[in-house]
């Protein structure tokens, strides 16, 4: 008999069996039988292990569809795109009823080393004689922005608590396993949302006796997670401690600039008083100016005041937890500065050129001349 | 298609006869000139009456048609660090001048937005190549240039420009461009320049790009269309409790417009006097826009230092 592993044994077979994705289920669904060649491909997106491949496979099942998955981060380049899935989009299947293309982490694509991937991606959707859903963990990567027109954005949510339990305790009966109440909940609860990593965990506790114990959680390696920033923007804006704040974004892959960009776009996404609104901006104010004496110093001592301000001080600017959801965005700043790189570049050395012919700086042809004719002069 | 020409450059004065007035500052060039040597000098005054004309004029009579090989250009508010200066400082006056005159010239435009740091730098630099280089410092005020530099320098303070002053430069592009300007144009020039021929040549250009008559309506029709309308509709925006677009508004200005956060500060305090809220409020706002102001000054960026200054506006608007 081949073991397989609990992940793929406990895989949801119908679709209706995807653990605590009901409305993401539901919009999947109507958007799969609304589906013609042309019309818009599905993203899914949400953190790993919540489903999102799950529902693809359940889908494939229940309809008999033939599944054509590739993962997005093996083939870069547009070329690659379109050798690999370029013909298959518009052939028919052998053996099964219909296909589908699942299109896994294309977070992965689109760097700056892979032009073209995008725009391949796009000309697929538009070209396909089946439907193709795509995944990612943070469809508002700037990278996929032009991506993003082209498809159905379907959320996945963590899996809340009970759900998890409830799928962990299915599983213990048919494994035959007894289990302490409280093992569950732990496991549960470390795995923040992510159903495959406490499905992992209990199979490895399972491997070593059908009895398990509080004590036995101990044995499994604590799985160091890369904190998002959108938990960390959550932290800070939900938190009323300023040393909550400040630690949240400790595990952020970002830097103090980038991740004081994400806190000045969100502010307003988050508070509402205008008490709380000009608090919270008069503190990042302060930490911009400490920003600012690291750079002109060239000392990194003011970092630590920085990062407080930013973080604790645009905590503690509210006075009650906003007891919402609150949708975080991409920072402007960020996007402006990438989508404008060049025609900045163009401006700037058209300014140094007219800066020579008209003796003065490019600041005050900006003041002086260009509201006047710029037309003429750019 | 000819390429577009800029009036305020075609009618820059070439030679130190033909600068407007400044009579005081300009007998004393012409001598100069006459020596054929110059100490180093600071030029102070406000903008558009002449300082960088009168510098350029000076080279031109001082080394003849080929200047521009023996003179130097900088400007302090582009050129980033004083080591970028002092690196093309160096690499120009390794070289000896070429004309019968002993020394190059360089024109180190906008000195006042070099910092002290770096106007001790400069100090240095400007003793260190004195046998082969002369420099031309230009500032709007004086009291910002540090006092060593000030006591190598002869300094030159140029004068407002007196009504008759400025109908004299009207006249030249008038009668150069063909143009015809009436009464109530001359006075709409008069008083949307405030006194800055730089700024003259320009409304009178973009004024006659809609016809070769010129009158008040017109120049002020020009001028009100490129004055930047942007802060009063932000601040209203704020005011009325929309945040995000005039945060929108701040962005645009910055980073498409690429205006200076100093310009948009300055414009706000002149703004918030004309705002619909009460006396008290006014005043209480002129001191957060104070406090923000300093801010910049300090190193902060303009536009987080702004974009917070808008959310303590918030706190005045009306939902």
């Amino acid at each position: 008999m081949i073991i397989m592993p609990w992940t793929e044994k406990y895989t949801p077979q119908k679709t209706s069996e995807v653990v605590g994705q009901n409305k993401a289920v539901e919009i999947f669904l109507t958007w799969f039988r609304a589906w013609k060649p042309g019309k818009k491909a599905a993203l899914f997106h949400g953190s790993t292990g919540v489903g999102k491949t799950c529902l693809v496979e359940a889908l494939g099942k229940e309809k008999n569809l033939e599944i054509i998955e590739m993962n997005a981060s093996n083939f870069r380049t547009a070329s690659k795109i379109k050798e690999i899935i370029g013909q298959s989009i518009k052939q028919k299947s052998l053996f099964k009823k219909g296909k589908i293309f699942l299109i896994d982490e294309i977070d992965g694509i689109a760097g700056r080393e892979d032009r073209g991937g995008t725009r391949e991606l796009i000309k697929i959707i538009k070209e396909s004689y089946y439907p193709i859903i795509l995944t990612a963990n943070n469809p508002y990567n700037p990278k996929l922005r032009s991506l993003r027109s082209y498809c159905l954005l379907i959320p996945f949510t963590k899996v809340y608590y009970w759900a998890l339990i409830n799928r962990l305790n299915l599983i213990c009966q048919q494994e035959g396993l007894t289990c302490e109440k409280e093992v569950l909940r732990q496991l549960a609860k470390r795995s923040s949302g992510d159903l495959r990593s406490a499905i992992n965990d209990l199979e490895s506790l399972a491997r070593e006796s059908k009895q398990i114990k509080l004590t036995d959680l101990e044995k499994l390696g604590e799985r160091e997670k890369e904190t998002s920033i959108f938990d960390a923007l959550k932290m800070i804006f939900k938190t009323k401690t300023a040393l909550a704040a400040k630690l949240s974004i400790q595990s952020v892959d970002k830097d103090a600039d980038e991740i004081f960009l994400w806190i000045e776009q969100n502010i307003i996404n988050e508070y509402e008083e205008p008490e709380e609104i000009a608090k919270a901006y008069n503190m990042l104010s302060r930490a911009d100016i400490f920003r600012n004496r690291i750079k002109i110093r060239q000392n990194w001592k003011y970092k630590k005041y920085m990062i407080d301000l930013m973080t604790g001080g645009v905590a503690v600017a509210k006075k009650e937890m906003y007891r919402k959801f609150s949708r975080y965005q991409y920072p402007d700043r960020i996007k402006f500065l990438g989508r404008t790189k060049f025609s900045r570049k163009e401006e700037r050395e058209k300014l140094t050129e007219l800066s020579k012919k008209l003796h003065c700086s490019t600041k005050k042809i900006r003041k002086e001349f260009l509201p006047f004719f710029k037309a003429d002069l750019l | 298609m000819p390429e577009f020409e800029v009036w305020a450059e075609k009618y820059r004065p070439r030679s130190l006869k033909e600068v407007i007035n400044q009579k005081h500052v300009v007998e004393r060039l012409k001598a100069f000139v006459k020596e054929k040597n110059i100490p180093h000098c600071l030029f102070a005054g406000r903008a558009g009456i002449g300082k960088t004309a009168s510098a350029l004029a000076l080279a031109n009579d001082l080394y003849g048609k080929g200047w521009k090989a023996t003179v130097l250009e900088l400007n302090a508010s582009d050129e980033r660090g004083i080591n970028v200066v002092r690196g093309k400082i160096k690499d120009f006056a390794r070289t000896k001048s070429i004309s019968d005159i002993r020394f190059k010239l360089i024109i180190l435009d906008e000195a006042d937005a070099l910092t002290s740091d770096a106007q001790q730098a400069l100090r240095r630099t400007m003793e260190n190549y004195t046998r082969t280089a002369r420099f031309i410092l230009i500032c709007n005020y004086s009291s910002k240039i540090i006092d060593p530099i000030q006591s190598r320098c002869a300094v030159f303070r140029f004068k407002r420009l007196s009504e008759k002053d400025r109908k004299e430069y009207i006249d030249r592009v008038v009668k150069g461009e063909k143009l015809g300007v009436d009464k109530t144009g001359m006075s709409a020039l008069f008083e949307l320049s405030e006194g800055d021929l730089r700024r003259v040549a320009n409304l009178l250009q973009a004024s006659a790009s809609l016809g070769k008559k010129i009158t008040g309506d017109i120049v002020y029709d020009v001028a009100s269309r490129a004055k930047p309308k942007d802060v009063k509709d932000m601040l209203d925006l704020v005011l009325k409790g929309n945040f995000k677009s005039a945060r929108e508004k701040l962005n645009d200005m910055i980073l498409i417009q690429g205006l200076a956060g100093e310009d948009i500060i300055k414009e706000i305090h002149k703004q918030i006097y004309s705002l619909n809220i009460s006396e008290e409020n006014k005043i209480k706002l002129i001191d957060k826009t104070g406090e923000y102001d300093f801010r910049i000054t300090e190193g902060g960026s303009a536009l987080i230092q702004l974009e917070s200054l808008l959310a303590q506006f918030l706190l005045f608007s009306k939902k």
